[in-house]
């Protein structure tokens, strides 16, 4: 692995920051940071993929306008089944996400002076106390935990609607839609900020690792408990 | 039954066309039940059977002579009895054929999400297509009556097809033909409830004054008309008092739908326009690196 070079990093002795990267995070191997643990990594899009699985099949049902969506997956009847299978499969994954992320997503006292408006300015005044997450990306952990659970067991009373009354299959298609509609706008939220918005983020969900100028930008206590640096 | 040789569709599910508009004139065909006179013999629940082919469904006990408790996806046909206890006449034994009721407004055709699988004909005849339907079980949610049935040996819906197969050459359906007492007639609507009300006339002079003619607006009436001597409580019958389509469905149709297309636009458009007007975020001290390896 040792070709495998990041343009600008040192070449260290010892194993690169993607060897680490496999079981080690919050470590600084050279010029770069392990943010994510492979396992982190296989969990993140291991959700993802069901996610959208479920939401490209579960589209076409919820309009004819998105019906062309439904000849990804072969027709509106395999969408059917796919739709619930895979939406099962997204909440199984979310929760196994959920063990493993949950301790670093508490919300603590930094998160209370964290203002929505004024990050998203990217004045570049940041708070010196974010650590590892932001209040944002803790509150779309969250957001996405409760949202999941909504879509599942709304979804279920959709799957079977005999075993329950109308009132609550009335109630779970209402849910069920308002649920799709916040998760789409947040998860286009989610891809900008972890992609064009902010360049660096992507790769910790790929290789597992950022550089030392992103972690002190975007996240600057966790870079110094990371690194030690004080600066 | 699927789309019919010379039947035009008024209104077909997941449509994003709206009612078709036809300049062909059809009268609406309805469904006549007097259920004074009805005797229970299940002629129409076997006519019905034998005509649509379906298999013989399995009978229970409940404790009357009703054949089974409720409809079944392969039993769309079923006479209830009901012994109801009446301050006028004390305990009386109410009779009523029970199936799909053919609504003007269908609730069934608003909550399907498959194009085309549930169409209501130009004559107003609510018909499933089978071949369209995903089995998503959704119309049962839209249905006012609990009248669609999902069957899992097909995964499909099924329920009474007022007999279109035969209504569309000029025959009537199976269970008015089998009718012995004349309680179900079959045809025009219009002239179907005229004929109603000159019978509740009757009832009434006969001392039933709540007699009604259940025709329910809610759903902008019914392609099944039926006479009712306590007309004041068709819960008797075994009938909604006031059914509608579910707010929900229309909510869900009409006020989420465009909510939804808006909020994802508006999530698309918001991200373009926040990177053109702030930017990508980069760290100040990346100028010794290259392009995205920040």
């Amino acid at each position: 692995m040792s070709e495998l070079r990041i343009p600008g990093a040192t070449p260290v002795a010892g194993p690169t920051a993607m060897q680490v990267a496999r079981d080690r995070e919050d470590v600084v191997i050279g010029d770069e940071l392990v943010r994510h643990k492979l396992s982190s990594r296989v969990i993140h899009w291991t959700v993802a993929v069901f996610f959208f699985v479920a939401l490209l099949s579960g589209m076409p049902i919820w309009s004819p306008v998105f019906g062309w969506m439904a000849f990804l997956f072969g027709g509106l009847s395999v969408c059917r089944w796919l739709h619930p299978w895979s939406g099962v499969a997204f909440a199984v994954a979310s929760l196994v996400m959920f063990v493993l992320w949950v301790g670093q997503m508490r919300f603590d006292a930094t998160d209370r002076k964290f203002n929505v408006m004024e990050y998203l300015r990217f004045s570049g005044k940041e708070d010196p106390e974010v650590g590892k997450y932001n209040a944002g990306q803790k509150f779309f952990f969250w957001m996405a935990l409760f949202t999941m659970l909504a879509l599942l067991l709304t979804g279920i009373v959709l799957w079977w609607p005999s075993y329950f009354s109308q009132t609550l299959r009335s109630i779970s298609i209402l849910l069920h839609d308002l649920c799709y509609i916040g998760f789409f706008a947040a998860i286009v939220g989610h891809i900008y900020l972890g992609t064009a918005a902010e360049p660096g983020t992507f790769r910790s969900m790929t290789r597992g690792t950022v550089t030392r100028p992103w972690a002190r930008l975007h996240h600057p206590r966790w870079y110094r408990d990371v690194t030690g640096d004080r600066r | 039954m699927g789309a019919i040789q010379g039947l035009e569709i008024r209104r077909s599910s997941a449509s994003l066309r709206g009612s078709s508009t036809t300049l062909r004139k059809a009268p609406t065909v309805a469904k006549y039940i007097d259920t004074s006179i009805c005797i229970g013999c299940k002629a129409c629940e076997v006519a019905c059977q034998e005509w649509n082919d379906l298999p013989v469904a399995k009978t229970e006990q409940v404790g009357t002579y009703q054949t089974m408790p409720t409809m079944q996806a392969n039993y769309w046909n079923l006479i209830q009895f009901r012994e109801v206890q009446t301050p006028q006449s004390g305990l009386e034994w109410l009779l009523r054929k029970d199936q799909c009721m053919h609504c003007d407004d269908p609730g069934c055709l608003a909550a399907c999400p498959a194009p085309g699988a549930i169409v209501q004909y130009v004559n107003g005849i609510v018909d499933v297509d089978p071949e369209k339907c995903i089995g998503c079980k959704l119309c049962e949610t839209g249905c006012p009556f609990d009248v669609p049935r999902y069957s899992a040996a097909n995964d499909k819906m099924a329920k009474c097809t007022l007999c279109v197969d035969r209504v569309h050459v000029g025959l009537e359906p199976a269970c008015i033909k089998a009718c012995p007492t004349g309680c179900l007639q079959f045809g025009d609507k219009t002239a179907l409830v005229e004929m109603a009300n000159h019978r509740i006339a009757q009832l009434k002079e006969n001392g039933f004054a709540q007699a009604m003619l259940y025709d329910p607006p809610g759903v902008g009436g019914t392609g099944v008309i039926t006479v009712l001597k306590h007309g004041d409580h068709p819960e008797w019958y075994g009938l909604p008092k006031d059914p509608s389509v579910p707010t929900t469905v229309g909510i869900w149709k009409r006020v989420l739908h465009p909510i939804g297309f808006i909020a994802m636009a508006a999530a698309v458009f918001g991200a373009i326009g926040h990177f053109m007007a702030f930017g990508p975020k980069k760290p100040k001290d990346t100028a010794r690196e290259s392009g995205d390896e920040v």
